[in-house]
C-alpha cells in the first residue's frame, strides 16, 4: 500500500532506520562532513605553521609540512582510531615548537637590542 | 582492569569492547575530536602570537609570556583532554550506555576566564607603572 505524492520504499534499498544490518545503515553525507572536518584541520596546521614561519624557518616550516600529512592521514580511515593518536601527538609536538619559538626567539632579539 | 595505557591507547579498549556502533555516530565523534583538535591550534596561535606580535607592556617584561605561554600550553593539554573524550565516548556508544559528561567546555571555560584574569591584572600592572 503505498501514500499519495510519496514514493514507495525501494525493496533492494531499505531505509536505515528499518535495517539491523550494520553494513546497511546509510551515512548520509557524514562521510563528506567528517573529509571536510580533516580539511579544515590540515588548514588550520597550515594557518599556525605559516605564523611559525615568520618568526622561525624550521619550525614552521616542520609544522607547514604537517598540513598535508594531516589531510592524508584523514583519509586512511584503515588506520582506525591510530590517527587521532596520531593527531594529538603532532598537536603537542606543535605546541612544544611553539612554546620554544616564543621563548627562544624571544630571548634572542633582546639579546640582540641589548 | 585494563591498565590506563590500554585504556587510553588506540589498540585498547576501544576497539576490543562492545559492537561497532552506528557509523554516523563515529563520524560524529570523530568531527567534535576534529573540532576540538583546531581550537587546540587556534589556542597555540593566539599564544604565539600574543608573544611575538604584541608591543611589550611598559612596565612588565613579561607581560607577553604571562599571557602567551599559559594558551600554548592550554592548547596542548586541549588536544590530549580531546583524544581521551573521544575514546570515552567511543567506548560507550560500542557498548550502548550514555555519552559520559564532557570536561572540555568546563575547561576551556575555566582557561579562558583565567586568561582574562591575567590579561587585566598585567594591564594594570602597565598602567600604575
Amino acid at each position: 500500500m503505498t501514500t499519495p505524492g510519496i514514493p514507495p520504499n525501494d525493496p533492494a534499498k531499505p531505509a536505515a532506520t528499518d535495517v539491523d544490518d550494520l553494513d546497511e545503515r546509510d551515512p548520509g553525507l557524514a562521510l563528506e562532513r567528517t573529509s571536510l572536518a580533516w580539511t579544515r584541520t590540515a588548514i588550520s596546521f597550515a594557518a599556525l605553521g605559516g605564523v611559525v614561519l615568520k618568526v622561525s624557518v624550521f619550525p614552521g616550516l616542520i609544522i607547514v609540512l604537517m598540513a598535508p600529512l594531516v589531510w592524508w592521514v584523514g583519509g586512511l580511515r584503515k588506520l582506525g582510531a591510530h590517527r587521532y593518536w596520531l593527531i594529538t601527538v603532532a598537536i603537542v609536538l606543535v605546541a612544544i615548537l611553539s612554546l620554544l619559538v616564543a621563548l627562544i626567539s624571544h630571548g634572542a632579539s633582546r639579546a640582540l637590542h641589548s | 582492569m585494563a591498565s590506563s595505557w590500554h585504556w587510553i591507547s588506540p589498540r585498547g579498549a576501544v576497539q576490543e569492547e562492545g559492537t561497532e556502533p552506528d557509523p554516523r555516530f563515529t563520524f560524529a565523534n570523530e568531527r567534535t575530536f576534529l573540532a576540538w583538535s583546531r581550537t587546540a591550534l587556534a589556542l597555540i596561535v593566539a599564544g604565539l602570537g600574543i608573544v611575538q606580535l604584541l608591543p611589550p607592556f611598559p612596565g612588565v617584561p613579561a607581560g607577553r609570556h604571562l599571557l602567551g605561554v599559559p594558551l600554548i600550553v592550554l592548547g596542548a593539554v586541549l588536544a590530549v583532554v580531546a583524544y581521551i573524550e573521544w575514546v570515552r565516548n567511543q567506548r560507550a556508544l560500542r557498548t550502548g550506555q550514555p555519552l559520559p559528561h564532557s570536561v572540555m567546555p568546563w575547561l576551556l571555560a575555566a582557561m579562558i576566564t583565567l586568561m582574562a584574569v591575567i590579561a587585566a591584572v598585567v594591564l594594570l600592572m602597565s598602567a600604575i607603572r
